[in-house]
């Protein structure tokens, strides 16, 4: 058992626990903060991502102790970081999430909001192809990527004033409403 | 009675005419709004079980047979329990009572009693201060096994009885036979002019959703046992604790909390379950079991892998004479759901095409293997691969435009099944138009050039089931409301939102029935001590069911809240509108009141507000033994078109693209709806082509994890367009089917069809590895040594 | 949760400091880098060390240099993101940027390091697995047993080298530099490896890789990867081909180089591929000819073993198809050789 400290979503927090614990079992079992998931707890899923420096990682590869001294970021910083810096709501990528539909049983997405967000960071206009690569190291079982995608987008364009294309559904509902509108 | 009877005044939506293709009488209904719980899962709020911890919990670990059939000779746990810190270790001998969802096929123990079945099966449990000393308990656990043969063959189970995996089996390894026949189909298939036969073989996969199976239990002082679990059937864990522990129901209490992922992996009432409870019994300590990958993969209860026999026979014009087929079903080691997918390999195959005549005979045998069971699309998939991938060989066969004979035998709407059963809405022919459109197929079909290729395939499914697992007269789902004077609703419902989008559902309908903004409606689910029972998230029923229920919960309500504004605006009752937390005059603009004002003026005339709901199907179903499995109060249709590219030299498939048409009724979110099919989509194609659910030759699962079973990532994933149709069932909540089974089952053979119109070859087996796709290329280049047009094919490139 | 074995974690700030660490706990230690092949396996009790010693926190090993006689030194601990976006890895040792790009998924890049995946344990199907499962065949030879599973009756341990990096670093020449008790060595990566898969390189005891040295490379360098595996991200490689072609001022093959990884326990240089391509011009028919014969050699030298998952007949059939695919990349000066 070492006690040690390090910064999580802007605090500076002192943590005793064994060497042998994760980085992951130490933000859910002894912080409490239960936003991030453990979906494998060998590197294999991505739903343990965190940011560590603002680089994205698995907490369930991680020893604890050696994130002395580094910046952490959970899924529950976003939030108290957005409103820290004037903003309203959510963080505007948990709000596109949750606007395009891509939280299904949302089991993933506190791993891939994060994912995402670090993308954002360094390439704030990403492509579709860059967003499918940097997303590709954590698994969703449930939305087949695409509303996740739809997400990234709308929140792109909604930083940058630009819209989105129509998706296939809503294009064809135009497309039937129309039809039914002429006689 | 069904709910529908009991219906109160008028629909909500005024004028409208019921039916209505458009969606602008609604004002929650039909539109892309947010779910109640996106929020709470984006921001990492939302709590799922393995996120509670109770003070003074304890850990369980579960420690499990080595061998995949063995008799169990002795277990003694003497030195794990005198580990310091190891507070109780269970054994069959606990629990000995067996269980099994299907109440006519108990035979699963929570701990093994006699016997082992897989390697993978729970032989005793520990609950310790901590998971490192229960760990360190198991390997300290002694036990005897007498090793017995293993069967790990289907076809070897089918033949040979002895050792028998269950004793008490009349059948030796037989789990199920069905044999029906509608018609004559002998006849039928002699008098064909095609006629085409093969074998088909589908895999084994599992459902892997991303949360592994967590558990945790608490029992009171006053002996109150509450179990969270996560379940995605609260009503049949709650039934089958009650019976294995011996405790009456009312002393149990079962919480869903919000649930990562199920599919059909979180139906079955799982050993962790009835651990847990066992041991904060004894130990009087919170206990909390979470399964760690690997074991999630032991549990199991995917895919059936199934070997399919079909022969179908077509007249010169590819009008369908009949549909003969064999099929073997590897069920793994226990029951499960096991009696109803043998029912559904042949029930659900009779539409959306018209069967003049149809036979199927399906054995389900048991194996030494982890248990089969339901996943997305239950016991249906795989015949409907094999079938739609026989459609097109006798199209080609008949030189026919596949999309063609799938429209000319269309069974058309508001009718009935070869074997019986009633079908609705039927939209089918729409979702071919849909996707033989925005494909492009007529310009594009065959003229992609070697290696590109489109493939089409259609399918229907249920919208939730006639069949309660057990016979009951009670309603199938159950609402409560209550309204009071704060302007909120809370609804209570026993329906268990899986990621689905249920409670969200419940919650537009309810806004719609009663005017009310979404913030006004808060949802308490899937707690067996708050809620009316509801029989949970599967067979795609809850959308329909509990849609119906709450429906009907909420116009006994409005009637109520109508009748009290009508009384203080002295006018009549047809004229007040609840709409967007208001109730309006429709002839007086200038008069409205809010809708805390109106249950204040409703609470004051008729006493506390609240109202039950209800929805139970008619009676329905083919009158013959089995002839309710397979029955629905309402069908849904899908068709895929799937354009593929082959690397010829590699045979690796890459999906480019695929076009997800599907009926689901009125689409009460097109969104949640758009994600439903979209999620299917990647699914069964991650089934064609990575997934594998494969035991090596010890009979150990070759890969138990998230890196050997391959689930497709987002670069792995093609675009999906998904393209609602919306044909408006006259049963369904507003006119809603199902979209979370139906649209995986076409992907799976549009893409064998789509592999066939890129290179002219034939994938039966699943999956479609590029090893099987290189030695199909193989074998069509000897059978055909000069295929007339490969020299324009290679010209064309 | 999949529990660690209990250890104690040190984080020097020295080298020297790691090195008595190691040096008074024995074999009892282990290196921990980036952790992404160390934690997975000690969650597998595959490695159940005392004590583990972290190099995080020594600053020297990290970062790509460019010595002035124009070697890359690369630092153990760079991350494997870190080496696969380096404009000086991109334009000097274009394989091994390429390997480095496609090892695992984005997280892992970032937390990996190319020290580590040098150093990355050897895989098998039979092997990589939990104690439970390890035991209900009665293990293997590798860890806790002393059977083989992949060559039954087999005496040797045929588990696969399975680091993507290897093979490029192969193919560049590279030196590795080590620093131990008994002070610093230096070996050719190609002397790095033995032919057992139990441990299938040359570490001593103790002995800590501080940096990778890649030669200068001379200005008609070509160099790709090309990568088999079942998805586009996370897996492992089912066969790993880094390819070399230096050519002159008139694009003539002056030097040429295949290496192929994940067919056995150490990666594999096929043989006469200098021969075969040496004075070919890019793009001519003989040198497509040429490189077809390469792939023609690869195929008859490599034989990949059914040690990792997936079909191992058919990874034999992609060898000579990766080899071609590889070399024709790095002709045309690009690649990776991958299916997304
Ligand atoms: C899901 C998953 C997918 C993966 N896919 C790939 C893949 O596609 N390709 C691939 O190549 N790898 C893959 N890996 C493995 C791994 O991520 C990489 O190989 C990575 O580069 C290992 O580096 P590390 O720093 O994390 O090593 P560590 O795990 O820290 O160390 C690996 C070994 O090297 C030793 N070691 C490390 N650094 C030193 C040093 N400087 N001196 C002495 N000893 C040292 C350690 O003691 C240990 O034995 C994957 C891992 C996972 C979990
Ligand atoms: S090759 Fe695989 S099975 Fe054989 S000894 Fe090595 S690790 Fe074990
Ligand atoms: S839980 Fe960390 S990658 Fe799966
Ligand atoms: S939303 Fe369920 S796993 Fe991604």
């Amino acid at each position: 058992m070492t006690v040690f400290s390090f910064h999580i979503n802007g605090d500076r927090v002192e943590v005793a626990a064994p060497d042998h614990w994760t980085l992951l079992e130490v933000l859910r079992y002894r912080l409490g903060l239960t936003g991030t998931k453990q979906g494998c707890d060998k590197g294999d899923c991505g739903a343990c991502t965190v940011l560590v420096d603002g680089r994205p990682w698995l907490a369930c590869l991680t020893l604890a102790k050696s994130v002395e001294g580094r910046e952490i970021t959970t899924i529950e910083g976003l939030m108290p970081a957005h409103r820290k810096s004037g903003g309203a709501g959510a963080d505007p990528l948990q709000d596109a999430f949750d606007r395009c539909g891509a939280l299904q049983c949302g089991f993933c997405q506190p791993g891939m909001i994060l994912s995402a967000r670090a993308l954002l960071a360094r390439n704030p206009r990403p492509t579709r192809v860059e967003i499918r690569h940097a997303l590709s190291g954590n698994l969703c079982r449930c939305t087949g990527y695409t509303q996740i995608f739809e997400a990234v987008e709308s929140a792109v364009a909604q930083a940058c004033g630009t819209t989105t294309a129509a998706r296939a559904w809503e294009a064809q509902r135009e497309r039937a409403c129309e039809r039914e509108d002429t006689p | 009675m069904s709910a529908r009877d009991l219906h109160g005044p008028g629909a909500p939506w005024g004028a409208a005419t019921p039916g209505s293709k458009s969606n602008t009488d609604f004002k929650v209904v039909g539109r892309a709004l947010r779910k109640l719980d996106g929020l709470s899962k984006a921001t990492g709020a939302a709590l799922y079980a393995d996120d509670l911890q109770l003070p003074g919990m304890l850990h369980a670990k579960t420690l499990r047979s080595p061998h995949p059939h063995a008799r169990v000779l002795r277990v003694d746990a003497s030195r794990a329990l005198a580990l310091p810190g190891v507070l109780a270790v269970i054994t069959g001998a606990s629990m000995p009572i067996k269980y099994g969802v299907i109440p006519w096929t108990p035979d699963e123990n929570a701990l093994a009693v006699d016997k082992v079945r897989f390697i993978g099966d729970p032989v005793a449990a520990v609950a310790a201060l901590d998971e490192d000393t229960a760990n360190a308990a198991l390997k300290l656990i002694e036990v005897e096994y007498q090793v017995l043969h293993a069967y790990l063959d289907p076809f070897e189970a089918l033949v040979r009885h002895d050792p028998p995996i269950h004793e008490d089996r009349k059948e030796g390894n037989i789990s199920k036979n069905v044999r029906l026949e509608f018609g004559a189909v002998d006849e039928a298939l002699a008098g064909a002019d095609v006629v085409v036969e093969d074998d088909y073989e589908f895999h084994g996969t599992t459902h892997a959703a991303i949360e592994p199976h967590c558990a945790l239990a608490s029992c009171s002082a006053d002996g109150v046992l509450t179990l969270w679990s996560s379940t995605q059937i609260t009503h049949y864990v709650h039934r089958a604790l009650a019976k294995v522990l011996e405790l009456p129901p009312h002393k149990i209490r079962v919480v869903q909390l919000n649930l990562g992922g199920a599919f059909g992996g979180k139906s079955d009432p799982f050993s962790l379950e009835f651990c847990v409870a066992k041991l904060a019994l004894v130990t009087g300590r919170p206990v909390k079991m979470l399964w760690t990958r690997e074991e999630v993969f032991y549990a199991h209860r995917g895919r059936h892998p199934m070997h399919l026999h079909y022969k179908s026979g077509a007249t010169r014009d590819g009008k369908l004479t009949g549909v003969d087929a064999k099929i073997l079903i590897d069920g793994g080691s226990y029951s499960s759901f096991g009696l109803v997918t043998t029912y559904y390999s042949g029930q659900l195959l009779t539409g959306p095409y018209h069967f003049p005549t149809y036979r199927f005979d399906s054995s389900r045998v048991f194996t030494n293997k982890p248990p089969c069971g339901p996943k997305r699309g239950h016991g249906s998939v795989q015949p409907r691969f094999a079938f739609e991938v026989q459609l097109d060989q006798l199209a080609e066969r008949l030189a026919l435009d596949p999309i063609e004979i799938r429209r000319r035998n269309f069974q058309g709407d508001f009718t009935r099944t070869v074997n019986g059963q009633r079908v609705t809405s039927n939209g089918f022919l729409q979702c071919l138009d849909a996707v033989e459109r925005a494909s492009g197929w007529k310009q594009r079909r065959g003229k992609l050039g070697r290696g590109r290729g489109l493939g089409v395939a259609g399918s229907m499914y249920i919208s939730g089931t006639n069949y309660p697992v057990y016979p009951n007269e009670m309603p199938q789902a159950g609402i409560q409301l209550k309204l009071d004077r704060s302007g909120l609703v809370t609804v209570f419902t026993g329906g268990n939102d899986i990621g689905q989008g249920s409670n969200s559902m419940v919650a537009y309908v309810v806004a719609e029935e009663l005017g009310l903004k979404l913030e006004q409606i808060r949802v308490v689910a899937a707690d067996t001590d708050l809620c009316p029972v509801d029989l949970g998230a599967y067979s795609s029923r809850v959308t329909f069911m509990v849609g119906n229920a709450a429906i009907d919960a909420c116009r006994k309500l409005r009637a109520q809240l109508v009748a009290a504004v009508a009384q203080k605006w002295a006018c009549d009752e047809r004229r007040v509108r609840l709409i967007d937390g208001l109730a309006i005059d429709i002839e007086d603009a200038a008069r409205s009141m809010t809708s805390v004002e109106v249950f204040q003026l409703a609470e004051s005339k008729f006493d506390t507000l609240g109202a039950t709901g209800s929805y139970n199907t008619p009676k329905l179903g083919g009158d013959y033994r089995g002839g309710t499995i397979g029955a629905s109060p309402a069908y849904s249709f899908t068709a895929h078109v799937v354009e593929c590219e082959v690397d010829v030299e590699t045979g690796r498939v890459s999906v480019v693209r695929a076009w997800i048409a599907h009926d689901c009724g009125r689409a009460l979110n097109p969104m949640i709806v758009a994600g439903q099919m979209e999620g299917s989509a990647y699914m069964g194609l991650a089934e064609a082509l990575l997934e594998h659910h494969q035991l090596n030759r010890f009979g150990l699962h070759s890969g138990p994890s998230l890196l050997d079973y391959r689930l497709p990532t987002s670069v792995d994933t093609p675009e999906l367009h998904a393209l609602i149709v919306e044909s408006i069932d006259p049963e369904g909540p507003y006119g809603a089917k199902e979209a979370g089974e139906g649209p995986l089952h076409p992907s799976i053979p549009a893409l064998s069809n789509a592999i066939h119109d890129a290179l002219g070859i034939r994938l039966k087996h699943l999956p479609f590895t590029p090893g099987k796709v290189l030695a199909a290329l193989r074998q069509e280049q000897a059978l055909r040594p000069a295929r007339p047009h490969a020299a324009l094919d290679e010209g064309s490139r | 949760m999949l529990r660690l074995p209990k250890f104690e974690l040190r984080s020097p700030r020295t080298l020297s400091e790691a090195i008595q660490l190691l040096e008074e706990a024995g074999p009892a230690a282990m290196v921990i880098a980036g952790g992404t092949d160390l934690v997975p396996n000690m969650k597998h009790e595959l490695a159940t060390p005392e004590l583990l010693v972290s190099l995080a926190h020594i600053e020297e090993l990290r970062g790509v240099r460019r010595e002035p006689e124009g070697a890359l030194a690369i630092g153990a601990m760079t991350s494997l993101a870190e080496v696969a976006a380096s404009e000086l890895v991109q334009r000097f040792a274009p394989a091994l940027a390429q390997a480095c790009s496609l090892v695992a998924g984005p997280q892992l890049r970032a937390m990996g390091t190319l020290g580590g995946n040098v150093l990355l344990d050897t895989r098998c199907q039979w092997f990589n697995q939990s104690y439970f499962w390890r035991q209900a065949l009665g293990f293997c030879m590798k860890k806790d047993g002393s059977v083989c599973h992949v060559v039954q009756g087999g005496k040797n341990c045929v588990a696969a080298a399975s680091n993507d990096t290897a093979p490029a670093l192969m193919t560049l020449g590279a030196r590795l530099e080590l620093e131990g008790p008994e002070g610093s060595r230096t070996t050719a990566i190609d002397d790095f490896w033995v032919a057992d898969g139990i441990v299938n390189k040359k570490l001593g005891a103790s002995e800590i890789l501080t940096r990778i040295v890649v030669p200068p490379t001379p200005r008609g360098h070509r160099g790709a990867y090309g990568k088999l595996r079942d998805r586009g991200s996370i897996d492992f490689p089912l066969l790993g081909v880094a390819v070399r072609l230096d050519v002159d001022e008139t694009e003539r093959v002056a030097h040429a180089d295949v290496v192929v990884t994940a067919l056995a326990a150490q990666p594999k240089r096929v043989a006469k591929v200098g021969d075969t391509l040496r004075g070919q011009t890019l793009g001519s028919p003989e040198f497509e000819s040429a490189v077809l014969a390469v792939a023609e050699l690869a195929r008859k030298q490599c034989r990949p073993l059914p040690n990792i998952p997936g079909d191992a007949d058919y990874r034999r059939e992609m060898v000579p198809v990766y080899v071609k695919r590889t070399l024709f990349a790095a002709a045309r000066g690009d690649g990776p050789v991958h299916h997304v």
